[in-house]
């Protein structure tokens, strides 16, 4: 009895044993891959930086009006620092996922593969935003001067309806692009935006129809009305 | 650019092409063409008959440049020179321009292909080592022999490089010239010079050698406005410089038609362009020199027709309230809190002070060293601004007579003068 007592009191301690020695230097990897993670990813954001300060990445960023509208969406930092922030959790998450790679679990046995195989559509899809929130903002800002100037009250009113109109467009875009629904974001996009320009049909046709029938005229016929001309310039 | 490029003299090359005879020549004057049918013939009688009283000795070749007419005008053009003078007919395609490149600027109003016709007159100019050059629009109805004397004159007598054309006009047109780019630059370079767009100017030999070498003519500028692009190089080069009064000008007239802010984007595009290239030449510049005039006195004329004062008020109210988050980019606070009261004020009252219109137009020009914004956009976004400023200055005077518009001007240049350490303080360290 003291016997299998002993040996079973043994079994169980040399069985730990060797799984924690088979766990630990797993667990020191993933460790290691943390450590490692933090200073690759501390270059890799420090770099970025300064590269980007030497590009003079934020002056561009806020003539192209991202940075307004981040401001608006209560993100005050400069758009260096924010990529620079990204770009350090990126590389801290590849570290990570290495290291819990490392650890040989089943349960995460694909989940490197699978994320790195998804990482080319996330990266995608966050050029694709950035590019649209930049399209958007440089568009809007053309559209209300271009509409002050010829002061059409409205200035404003186009100058969002552009905006958000390419904010949508990407916004479908970046969605296809992660794969999220594909076919209820096309269908989405495609109701939303022929419903935008049937609504703007029917109101012209309806409300405005002399009045572009004016301008058609005015414009074709080359008709001028000369009060309405600045000739002093 | 033709003067750097591989086939630099093929202007002169075809030129010598059609007169093999000619070796050199003492005057050239350039004619660029589009469809000037109707005026070609008097125009050409003006010149050919004022060379002949004003340059009897000299030798003169005639070099037209047509982008492309339908109607015969450099035919029309060879038949009324009479072979009084030489005459050369430049084809576009000879200085490497396809037609589809004409597309963009004859969409914007601009005349086709104008920079390159100056750049081959220029260039057969260095060629035929003639001491001066003159380039006349043949669409100008009131070109008059005079004008070769005033244009030519002063450079075949060693007292100019520079000869812009100055027109009688009605007191508020080219208001922009007046209000925004004479005083901004007479007080950057101190040359107290006005010049006017189109028409004529005189070029000396010398001078056409450096406009060749200068990098503009890549710029879009070259093609907006090449007269502000010619007179800013003569004037920040310190060439001798002379106004050429021509009386009025009776010509086309594409202002009227063309897009207020896009004159305002290309002409302050252009001041602000060479702001950047000759930032070493206006921080240390003298004060204002007066320039050499030839020909008819330059007075302002009665107006033509009403001016909208409540149009020119409706875009600077309508600037004030959709405008302002981009006006906040790029105006100081100083200038910004000087400029929103007036949208509060009445028609009757309203005022632009010449010493916000000055800090306007320095803080526009900083923001556009900066480049805070696009810079097409930021120069458009002047429009309302430019528009205000210039009710203000009908509403002042329009019950007082014409001349009273110049002393409004020439206030206008010592306030930019006085503030222009504003500017240079702030360009410094931007």
């Amino acid at each position: 009895m003291k016997e299998m007592w002993q040996d079973a009191m043994l079994e169980a301690f040399h069985e730990t044993s060797r799984r924690l020695g088979l766990f630990l230097p797993k667990l020191l990897a993933l460790l290691t891959f943390l450590a490692l993670g933090v200073i690759a990813g501390w270059l890799v954001k420090a770099l970025l930086m300064r590269l980007l300060s030497a590009l003079r990445f934020d002056a561009f960023c806020e003539r192209m009006g991202l940075m307004q509208a981040l401001a608006r969406a209560g993100v005050v930092r400069p758009a260096s620092s924010l990529i620079g922030r990204l770009s350090f959790w990126t590389v801290f998450l590849v570290f990570g996922l290495m290291g819990i790679d490392a650890l040989s679990l089943p349960a995460t046995a694909n989940l490197m593969s699978v994320l790195l195989g998804f990482l080319p559509h996330v990266i995608a899809a966050a050029f694709l935003l950035l590019f649209g929130v930049l399209l958007g903002n440089f568009l809007a800002e053309a559209a209300l001067i271009t509409a002050v100037n010829a002061q059409i009250q409205e200035a404003r009113f186009i100058a969002q309806l552009v905006r958000w109109a390419v904010y949508l467009f990407t916004g479908a875009m970046v969605l296809t692009q992660l794969g999220i629904a594909k076919e209820i974001v096309v269908a989405a996009f495609c109701i939303i935006f022929g419903g935008i320009v049937l609504a703007l049909a029917i109101a012209l046709g309806l409300g405005g129809r002399h009045i572009a029938r004016d301008k058609l005229e005015r414009r074709l016929r080359r008709r001028r009305a000369e009060e309405d001309e600045l000739t002093h310039i | 650019m033709i003067a750097t490029q591989d086939g630099a003299d093929a202007p002169w090359q075809q030129i010598r092409a059609q007169l093999p005879q000619l070796e050199r020549a003492d005057i050239l004057v350039g004619l660029p063409s589009l469809n000037n049918a109707e005026t070609v013939k008097p125009v050409i009688q003006a010149v050919t008959t004022g060379l002949q009283q004003a340059f009897p000795a000299a030798s003169v070749l005639l070099v037209n440049q047509d982008a492309g007419s339908h109607d015969g005008t450099p035919e029309l053009m060879k038949g009324a020179v009479e072979e009084r003078f030489p005459i050369a007919l430049l084809s576009r395609t000879a200085s490497g321009t396809s037609g589809i490149e004409s597309f963009p600027r004859l969409s914007g109003g601009l005349a086709a292909g104008r920079e390159e016709a100056f750049q081959a007159f220029l260039s057969a100019t260095k060629e035929a080592g003639a001491t001066a050059c003159a380039v006349i629009d043949p669409s100008v109805r009131s070109v008059t022999p005079d004008w070769m004397a005033w244009l030519l004159g002063p450079i075949m007598e060693s007292r100019a490089d520079y000869v812009a054309p100055l027109f009688l006009r009605p007191r508020y047109e080219g208001s922009l010239t007046n209000t925004l780019v004479y005083p901004l630059n007479r007080a950057l370079y101190g040359t107290a010079m006005r010049y006017h767009a189109g028409g004529g100017c005189g070029i000396s030999g010398t001078l056409a050698g450096l406009y060749l070498t200068e990098p503009f003519w890549d710029e879009r500028i070259a093609r907006s406005s090449l007269e502000t692009c010619l007179a800013t190089v003569a004037i920040a080069e310190g060439r001798r410089l002379c106004q050429a009064g021509l009386g009025e000008k009776l010509a086309p007239s594409s202002a009227g038609g063309e897009d207020v802010s896009a004159v305002v984007a290309h002409t302050v595009g252009a001041a602000f362009y060479f702001m950047e290239r000759y930032q070493d030449v206006w921080e240390h510049s003298a004060p204002t020199q007066p320039v050499l005039h030839t020909g008819i006195p330059y007075r302002p004329q009665p107006d033509r027709g009403p001016i909208n004062i409540d149009k020119m008020m409706r875009g600077f109210r309508q600037g004030l309230r959709d405008l302002l988050p981009i006006w906040e980019i790029i105006l100081s606070p100083e200038t910004l809190s000087g400029i929103l009261p007036l949208g509060l004020v009445e028609k009757d009252d309203f005022r632009f002070p010449p010493q916000l219109w000055a800090q306007t137009v320095y803080d526009f020009a900083l923001a556009y060293h900066d480049k805070v914004l696009h810079r097409e956009h930021l120069l458009k976004s002047l429009t309302p601004l430019y528009l205000g400023q210039m009710a203000s200055l009908v509403l002042r005077t329009q019950h007082q007579k014409p001349e009273d518009v110049e002393e409004c001007i020439e206030e206008l240049c010592d306030t930019f003068a006085r503030t222009k350490p504003y500017l240079v303080e702030r360009w410094r360290f931007s």
